[in-house]
């Protein structure tokens, strides 16, 4: 396994990387930084601790130094030599990327004999780099394209019109989502390193030396990743594409919207690319305290399925059952008189993973007037102790970027690999650079780097609570300085949940008042869905079984597409109202259905699984008849006869900062407070558990599929078929 | 000049010939009706789809040719129902009817003729073959219960 | 800025378009609207509207009392004047039936206002 020396670790955690202060507040981790030295960059000084590099220092003056296979968030190699400088006193031009500064270091970077430097560097990637520019999808995005113009000498040497000695390399297969051409790789190794250090998956290498060189996986195999994506953001030529945006367009006929992604629960910033109306691709927004620059490959490849099995029309059952498209008045008024009919407490309301907080707080909102309070979660959730009173139980805590800074993880029934993957780079982070350790409690499963497997039965996680395990772990966990517990929400939807709750806050808040450190939060809980935390927020109550029991005369599912309420657990006559915008699980067993938006299509907020209210917006408009969710609500309400008191965006944002400001402060998140209390009122549900913990998303290909959206999408099906090809591979 | 002809007696026979010709007085109204005008002329021929065909040289070039269409269309007649084999002879392409014209090839490939379906359900109609750019959901009709 | 221009500026009076004051103004819109006014059956009449002429005088009477907050002078006039340009357009028949009748504004259709047949009509 990779481990790197701690002088890397200090390299990595320079000043050009660190997020903003905020988010960072633990990166005071290394003692007291020792004495900036000068040095002086274009004869201008700067300041800068020892053991930084010549490329960085020069970036804080704001001297960009052209550079391939340096990445700042990748170990350094050295080896493209575009970063070439003079140095004063040197004899040779020097690589700015691996130099470190030293003293009264004089640094030409316009120098004449650095301009040979990088126009001879130039040449020489130029001398086997394929002239296809006309029909590379990197063009017009290609480091080596702006290098050249920028760096690159004015004229050509270039004498060998009959093609008789370029350099051509086989094209590899390396699975559904990465296309290459291998000719025009220019051998940066950046793909190399983001495999082995960020996606923990050692398949690529170099073989062969000069010009024999190439990067490949050795055997032909498939990039078994679920950040395999993010290579193709990384490579600076054409070598490595995106197979599905193939011969797309080219980056100036297209739209970038900010936007934030919904597909998983820590709400990655992305940037959402369109044409004509169309999502063509997604792309990660750097966010240092969410994604960084990452994004996982169900996030950035499953919006193919935004344009499949939509819902374009709103539907209505004929008198044979079967859905017909009806006009918006026609399905409207159909449920506003099953809803009027039905006594109120015979009226269910139940929220899916991808429901945003403004057609959450419409739905509460229209349900409470009606004089019912059921309005459920699709996901499960322990109502005893302090349940969901307290935001606390069920956030991330700790908050992603400060994970980096744990020294030990305990892991309890979850797969963060797959249920979070930019959570789980950000342990693998800590992991390598840090000397991070983790212990997992459940199934024994890949995570990408060594952990410490306590067992996966859930009477550990008591043991470990009440301090009478004699497991290794228990002496680990007592000694660290910043240790952190993440909970899977799955685990709680058992009926031992609320006692595994109770268990893992006992023990989190027992680690958490021995700390010196007394802001370091111990308890997390990792939730499934994008939607889930806004739900919980908003007073959504989990455990959607006991209404189901009750026998609801009108279920209005708002996405609920997990399968969770089915019509066999329904009456016969029961009237299912379901909003959404893909025909899935939920679409199927309505009577009603209302089209609605997906996250592409509106302003809408989303709050992650550490808290943060983030905003989408829109990138395309909703397809078909298709409306924003809030508004089929809000005009949902008005025939019924309760109207809603909001008509636009900002009134329904008014409301929704009634109930939470946390929910319309965006892009902040607060700290958690009342843990006491929550471990107070949980002391009584400290029951013997025996069951056994185990995740859903255990392989790979578990991980393509979870969501009506990916679902949809014929990427990630065949994603799928591929690892599962993989893996009756002899490789 | 004879003395019918100066009383105007031989248009006088010519419009009682045509009346005869056309089938009585009866049939002569109604063909009037269907087609606006009543010719005297030889029949040269008649498709397989019962369209007429005649020829009479005392009218002048361009109206010495004309067709009656089948009974069958009734009033929905128009040129389009000529079959390609007579085209030629109605515009004086050819004087050689379809039928007494060797030259003419014959292969068992030939289609039949259609008429111009514009205007009917058989009509043409122009379609898009690029693909929707949202695929919409179609739900599985529910077995009949 | 020079003070010569700026005493200019400061103690600017308007150039008049047609009237000095407002008493002349008024005066040259009530003839304006008698004009119109006489005008109308020949209207009704030359351009075969289907309104009748209690009709145009209603509407008449509808858009001159769109402007009746208008005060200031010159802007008075030129209104009165581009109703003179209207007036002849009209007599000598260099406008046709629509251009009178767009006047009423026959296909407007009122639009949406409340959320709901917003929503239905698909506006909102």
């Amino acid at each position: 396994m990779l481990r790197q020396p701690l002088t890397r670790a200090i390299a990595l955690s320079s000043p050009s990387r660190v997020a903003p202060l905020g988010a960072r507040r633990y990166a005071d981790a290394v003692p007291a930084q020792p004495e900036k030295v000068e040095v002086f960059i274009d004869d201008k000084p700067v300041y800068v601790p020892p053991g930084t590099t010549v490329l960085q220092a020069a970036a804080q003056v704001g001297v960009e130094i052209p550079r391939f296979c340096y990445h700042e968030r990748l170990a350094v190699a050295g080896n493209c030599r575009m970063c070439l400088v003079e140095v004063e006193k040197s004899p040779k031009p020097v690589a700015a990327c691996a130099m470190p500064v030293m003293k009264g270091m004089r640094v030409k970077t316009d120098s004449d004999l650095t301009k040979k430097a990088r126009e001879g560097v130039m040449e020489f990637l130029l001398v086997n780099h394929p002239l296809d520019c006309p029909i590379c999808d990197q063009g017009g995005e290609c480091d080596l394209q702006d290098q050249s113009m920028a760096f690159g000498s004015d004229k050509s040497r270039f004498t060998d019109i009959h093609f008789s000695g370029k350099r051509a390399v086989e094209d590899k297969d390396v699975g559904p989502l990465i296309k290459t051409i291998m000719t025009r790789c220019i051998h940066c190794t950046r793909c190399i390193r983001f495999a082995s250090e960020v996606a923990g998956v050692d398949d690529f290498g170099t073989t062969g030396r000069g010009s024999d060189m190439q990067v490949g996986t050795y055997v032909e195999k498939m990039f078994l990743s679920e950040l395999s994506g993010n290579i193709i953001d990384l490579c600076p030529v054409g070598a490595l594409t995106s197979k599905p945006y193939s011969f797309a367009a080219r980056p100036w006929e297209t739209r970038r919207i900010d936007s934030v992604d919904v597909l998983d629960p820590l709400g990655s910033n992305i940037v959402v690319t369109t044409r004509t109306n169309e999502v063509l691709r997604i792309l990660p927004r750097t966010n240092e305290e969410i994604n960084e620059e990452w994004l996982s490959d169900k996030s950035r490849f499953a919006c193919d399925g935004l344009k499949r099995q939509r819902l374009v029309t709103p539907m209505l059952a004929d008198s044979r059952g079967n859905l017909t498209p009806v006009e918006w008045e026609d399905a409207i008024v159909a449920a506003a008189r099953a809803i009027q009919d039905c006594p109120p407490d015979k009226l269910l309301a139940v929220a899916g993973d991808l429901a945003d907080a403004e057609s959450l707080v419409a739905l509460k909102d229209l349900v409470n007037r009606l004089g019912s309070e059921n309005v459920y979660t699709e996901r499960d959730f322990p109502l005893e102790g302090s349940g969901t009173d307290l935001r606390s139980s069920y956030l991330l805590n700790t908050k992603i970027a400060n994970v980096e800074d744990a020294d030990f993880v305990l892991l309890i029934g979850t797969n963060v690999r797959f249920e979070a993957p930019l959570l789980n780079a950000r342990i693998r982070k800590a992991f390598i650079h840090k000397e991070t350790d983790v212990a997992v409690i459940g199934p024994k499963i890949d995570l990408t780097y060594d952990y410490l497997h306590v067992g996966d039965s859930a009477s550990v996680v008591k043991d470990l609570a009440t301090g009478s395990s004699s497991h290794e772990v228990l002496k680990r966990l007592d000694a660290a300085k910043r240790p952190i517990v993440i909970l899977g929400a799955d685990q709680l939807k058992t009926q031992e949940g609320s006692a595994l709750l109770a268990y893992t806050q006992e023990l989190a808040l027992r680690l958490q008042d021995k700390l010196q450190d007394k802001n370091w939060k111990v308890l997390n809980v990792l939730q499934r869905s994008a939607g889930a935390v806004a739900a919980l927020d908003l007073g959504y109550r989990p455990g959607v079984a006991t209404a189901l029991a009750a026998q609801p005369r009108v279920v209005f599912l708002l996405g609920a597409d997990g399968g969770v309420v089915t019509r066999e657990q329904l009456p016969k006559d029961a009237f299912v109202i379901y909003q959404g915008h893909h025909g899935d699980v939920g679409a199927s067993i309505a009577d009603v259905v209302f089209a609605g938006a997906a996250y592409t299509e509106k302003r809408a907020t989303y709050v992650n699984a550490e808290g943060r209210a983030q905003q989408t917006l829109p990138a395309v408009s909703p397809p078909g008849r298709a409306r924003d969710d809030w508004k089929i609500i809000r005009a949902l309400s008005e025939v019924v006869g309760e109207r809603l008191p909001y008509n636009n965006l900002d009134e329904v944002r008014d409301r929704l900062g009634q109930i939470s400001p946390a929910l319309v402060s965006y892009g902040e998140v607060q700290d958690n407070n009342y843990f006491a209390q929550a471990r107070a009122l949980s002391k009584s549900l400290q029951k013997p558990v025996s069951g056994t913990l185990d995740v859903q998303l255990k392989q790979l290909e578990d991980f393509f599929m979870t969501d009506p959206i990916s679902r949809a999408s014929p990427t990630m099906a065949k994603c799928v078929q591929a690892v599962i090809k993989q893996k009756s591979s002899v490789y | 000049m004879s003395i019918g002809k100066i009383l105007a007696l031989d248009k006088v026979a010519t419009f009682f010939n045509i009346i005869r010709q056309n089938g009585g007085i009866r049939a002569s109204l109604y063909k009037l009706y269907r087609q606006d005008e009543l010719k005297d002329g030889v029949l040269v021929g008649e498709d397989k789809y019962g369209n007429k065909y005649y020829e009479n040289p005392r009218f002048f070039y361009g109206r010495n040719r004309w067709v009656e269409y089948s009974d069958n269309y009734n009033m929905n007649y128009d040129g389009s129902q000529i079959p390609a084999e007579w085209f030629g002879w109605m515009h004086y392409k050819t004087d050689l009817p379809p039928h007494q014209d060797p030259s003419r090839p014959h292969y068992k490939w030939m289609s039949d003729f259609t008429e111009n379906l514009s205007g009917t359900t058989g009509q043409y109609t122009p379609y898009s073959t690029t693909r929707p750019k949202v695929e919409a959901w179609v739900p599985k009709p529910k077995t009949s219960q | 800025m020079t003070t010569r221009q700026a005493i200019q500026v400061g103690t600017k009076t308007v150039k008049p378009l047609l009237s000095l004051n407002s008493v002349e103004a008024r005066k040259r819109v009530l003839n304006l609207y008698k004009a119109w006014y006489r005008q109308v059956p020949h209207i009704v009449k030359d351009y075969d509207i289907p309104k009748s002429e209690e009709q145009c005088r209603e509407k008449l009477k509808e858009l001159f009392l769109k402007n009746k907050d208008v005060t200031d002078i010159r802007v008075v006039d030129m209104l009165v004047i581009k109703g003179q340009m209207e007036l002849k357009e009209t007599v000598k028949l260099w406008k046709q039936k629509g251009h009178i009748m767009s006047y009423f504004k026959p296909t407007e259709e009122p639009k949406p206002k409340d959320f709901l047949s917003k929503f239905f009509s698909g506006n909102e």
